[in-house]
C-alpha cells in the first residue's frame, strides 16, 4: 500500500497550487462580487493543459488519470470554488461522456477544441420539474426525418451561457422508463431554438455560471445524437460516478482553503495576550478541521484509485462525495468562526467558502441522494 | 547548431514561521526549490531554443537525490537534459565553495563545449555570486555578471546584454561566444511548465555523474574557505514618537535629525 503521490502527480499538483495562489487567489472575491466568469483564467489553464487532464491525448487532453484530475481540482478549489465548479463541469460533465460514449467523428468535433481548451462543456439533465428524480424528465426529443427536435427547459446548467457545446438529456421514447431517455450534443452559439432564459444569482459560486435554458424545436441532425438511442440514463449513472469524485476533491479544496486560512489567521491574531490558537478552544476546532479535511482528502484519492485501477466505484465515489461536501461545509462554517467578525466580512476568504460548500452538499446528487446509493451498495 | 548550458541549484527556503534551534533550523521548516534567479536563467535559455532552429539546452546541477524533482521542473519547461552530479565525497562536504563549483562545472563544459552557460546571478541561500565569473575565467570564456537584457546574434557569435550596475546604473555591453552571463531575476516572466511538459519530462534524461566519472577527485572539493562560527546578529530598533502641533513635531525632528548627524558640515 502506497499513499505517496509518484513524482510527476506530486510535480503537477505543485505546478497547478503555484499558478492558483498566483493568477487565481488574488482575483477571487472580485470575480465573486461581480458576478463574472473569468474567461481569461480558463484560457490559462488551457494554455497549461488543465482542460483536458482525464481525457486522452488522440483528443487533445493530457491523458492523465482520475487522480490526476482530482489533485488540479482540488487545487482550484482550494482558492476558488467558483472557478472549480466550472472546470468540473467541464470536464466531467461536458468532456467525458464524449469520449466515453461518443463516435469517432463525435470525438473530433466535440472533445478535441474542449480537451485543448478552446472551448467550455456544459451538460443539461436537471429541469424545473425534476431534480433528484432525474429521469421524470419532460424535456422530448422526436425524430423527424433524418433530424431531431427538441423541446423543455433546463435547470440549473453550470456553463451554460458561457460553453460551447452543451450534453442534453431528453425523452425520446416516452413509454420506455429509464430506457427512454437519450443524450443529444447541441450547439448553444449555432443551433436555432436554443436560449438561456436566466443566469441566477447565487448565495456563493457566482463566478461560476448556473443557467435556466429553454429548448424550443431546436433542430438537430442525426449526428448530434451521443451513443444509441434509449442510452441516456446508463450514460448519466456512469458520468457521475466520475462526477462525484471531482466533486468531492473541489469540496476538499474548499475545506483546505478554509482550513488553511483559519490556521493561519488563529497565530496572529491576539486576545487576552496571546495567540488565539493558543486557547484549546480554537485548537481543537483546527485539528478538527484539519481532521476533516484529511479525511475527506483519503475517501476522495481512494475513489480516484478505484476508478483508475478498474474496480467498481459506485460506493466510494458516493462516499467521497457525501463526506467531503459535508466536511467543507464544517470547515468552512468554522473558519468563519475562528476568525470571528472578519470572517463574516467579503475582505476575509472564510465567507466565501462558507457560500461555495453548501452547493457541494446539493450538486451532483444531494448528500440524501448519496445515502441512498450507499445505502443499496450496502445492501440496504 | 548552439548548445545552452543553465547552471541550477536547488536551495533551502525557510518556511514563515520557523523556529531557531540555537543557530540552527530544523528540516522540518524547510523547503526545497530551484533558486529564484536560475529560473530566470532557464526562461532565457528556453526562449532562446524557442526562437533558434537547433538550439540544445542542457541543464547541470550539484546536488543529492532529492534535487532531482527540481531539475524535472527545468526540463518540464523546455530543457532538453539534465545532468546531475553527486556522489559518496560530495556529500560528505560541508561547504562547497566557489572553487569546488568552478572545478566541477568547467569538467561538464570541457565534455559539453557549450557556446553559452546561463547561470544565476547568485544562490540565496550561501549568496557567494561568484560561481558565473569563476567558470567563465576557468573555462576561458568571456563573461557578463548581473544581465537584465539579452539580445543574442547567434550567426555573429555575438551576445549584446544590458548589465545592472549599482546605483540603478546600467552598461550596455557586447560578449563574444562562447560565452557565461549570469543573469539577474527581472530579465523575463518565467513560465509555468505546463502539464504537458511535466509529464514529456518525466522520461527525458538526468545523467548522473560523479566526481570520478568528470575526472577529478577529492582534492577538487576540498576547501580552503571553513565556517568558523555562527550567531544570531542582536538587532536594535529605536521609535521616537513626535506630539504635537506640526510646528513643535517639526522642531523636534529638526533636533533629532541634528544629533544624528544629519546635515552637519
Amino acid at each position: 500500500m502506497d499513499f505517496e503521490l509518484s513524482p510527476e502527480h506530486r510535480m503537477i499538483r505543485d505546478t497547478v497550487q503555484d499558478f492558483c495562489e498566483e493568477e487565481i487567489k488574488p482575483i477571487a472575491q472580485e470575480v465573486e462580487s461581480e458576478h463574472r466568469f473569468p474567461k481569461e483564467v480558463f484560457d490559462q489553464l488551457g494554455k497549461l493543459d488543465m482542460m483536458g487532464v482525464p481525457v486522452s491525448e488522440e483528443y487533445g487532453g493530457l491523458g492523465g488519470d482520475q487522480l490526476m484530475y482530482a489533485l488540479v481540482t482540488e487545487e482550484l478549489g482550494r482558492v476558488s470554488g467558483g472557478i472549480g465548479l466550472s472546470y468540473a463541469a467541464h470536464v466531467s460533465l461536458g468532456s467525458k461522456p464524449i469520449e466515453s460514449f461518443g463516435t469517432e467523428e463525435q470525438k473530433e468535433r466535440w472533445l478535441t477544441p474542449l480537451a485543448q481548451g478552446d472551448g467550455m462543456g456544459a451538460w443539461a439533465l436537471t429541469e424545473p420539474g425534476s431534480g433528484s428524480d432525474a429521469s421524470d424528465m419532460d424535456t422530448t426529443a422526436v425524430k423527424d426525418g433524418d433530424e431531431w427536435v427538441l423541446n423543455g427547459t433546463k435547470q440549473f446548467i453550470t456553463n451554460a451561457n458561457v460553453a460551447d457545446s452543451v450534453l442534453v438529456k431528453a425523452v425520446t421514447d416516452p413509454n420506455a422508463g429509464y430506457d427512454g431517455i437519450s443524450t443529444f450534443i447541441i450547439d448553444p452559439q449555432n443551433d436555432d431554438g436554443f436560449a438561456v432564459t436566466t443566469v441566477w444569482d447565487k448565495m456563493g459560486l457566482n463566478c461560476s455560471p448556473t443557467c435556466e435554458i429553454a429548448l424550443d424545436d431546436v433542430r438537430v441532425p442525426a449526428d448530434r445524437l451521443l451513443g444509441e438511442a434509449g442510452e441516456g440514463w446508463t450514460q448519466t449513472m456512469k458520468t457521475l460516478e466520475g462526477g462525484r469524485i471531482s466533486i468531492a476533491a473541489l469540496s476538499t479544496g474548499l475545506a483546505q482553503g478554509a482550513y488553511e486560512a483559519a490556521h493561519q489567521y488563529a497565530q496572529e491574531r491576539e486576545q487576552f495576550g496571546k495567540p488565539i490558537s493558543k486557547f484549546d478552544a480554537i485548537r481543537d476546532k483546527l485539528v478538527d478541521m484539519y481532521r476533516k479535511t484529511e479525511r475527506a482528502r483519503l475517501l476522495t484519492h481512494n475513489a480516484a484509485w478505484r476508478y483508475d485501477n478498474g474496480k467498481p466505484v459506485t460506493k466510494a465515489s458516493a462516499l467521497a462525495k457525501l463526506d467531503a461536501s459535508e466536511a467543507s461545509r464544517e470547515v468552512a462554517e468554522d473558519a468563519v468562526q475562528v476568525l470571528g467578525g472578519y470572517g463574516y466580512t467579503e475582505d476575509f476568504a472564510p465567507q466565501r467558502f462558507y457560500r461555495d460548500a453548501k452547493l457541494m452538499e446539493i450538486g451532483e446528487g444531494t448528500s440524501e441522494i448519496q445515502h441512498l446509493i450507499i445505502g443499496r451498495q450496502l445492501g440496504l | 547548431m548552439m548548445k545552452v548550458l543553465v547552471t541550477v541549484k536547488e536551495v533551502a527556503e525557510v518556511e514563515e514561521d520557523f523556529v531557531l534551534d540555537g543557530t540552527r533550523i530544523d528540516d522540518r521548516f524547510l523547503e526545497y526549490d530551484l533558486n529564484e534567479w536560475d529560473d530566470y536563467a532557464i526562461e532565457t535559455a528556453v526562449q532562446l531554443a524557442e526562437a533558434g532552429d537547433d538550439v540544445e539546452v542542457v541543464s547541470a546541477t550539484i546536488g543529492p537525490e532529492r534535487c532531482e524533482e527540481t531539475i524535472r521542473m527545468a526540463l518540464a519547461k523546455g530543457v532538453d537534459r539534465g545532468i546531475r552530479v553527486w556522489d559518496d565525497t560530495l556529500a560528505s562536504v560541508d561547504l562547497l565553495d566557489v572553487n569546488a563549483k568552478t572545478e566541477i562545472f568547467n569538467a561538464i563544459i570541457a565534455e559539453e563545449e557549450p557556446d553559452l552557460i546561463l547561470t544565476g546571478v547568485q544562490a540565496h541561500d550561501d549568496s557567494f555570486g561568484a560561481t558565473g565569473v569563476s567558470v567563465a575565467d576557468a573555462a576561458g570564456y568571456e563573461w557578463a555578471a548581473v544581465v537584465n537584457a539579452l539580445d543574442l546574434d547567434a550567426d555573429a557569435g555575438v551576445a549584446h546584454v544590458r548589465r545592472e550596475l549599482e546605483g540603478g546604473v546600467e552598461e550596455l555591453t557586447d560578449v563574444e561566444l562562447p560565452a557565461v552571463l549570469t543573469i539577474q531575476t527581472g530579465i523575463n516572466e518565467p513560465r509555468y511548465a505546463s502539464l504537458r511538459g511535466i509529464r514529456m519530462a518525466q522520461r527525458k534524461e538526468i545523467a548522473q555523474q560523479t566526481l570520478d566519472d568528470l575526472g577529478l577527485d577529492e582534492g577538487a572539493v576540498e576547501s580552503q574557505i571553513t565556517l568558523t562560527d555562527m550567531y544570531e546578529p542582536e538587532s536594535e530598533s529605536d521609535v521616537e514618537l513626535f506630539e504635537g502641533d506640526a510646528d513643535a513635531a517639526a522642531a523636534s525632528l529638526a533636533s533629532v535629525l541634528r544629533e544624528k548627524g544629519v546635515g552637519a558640515q
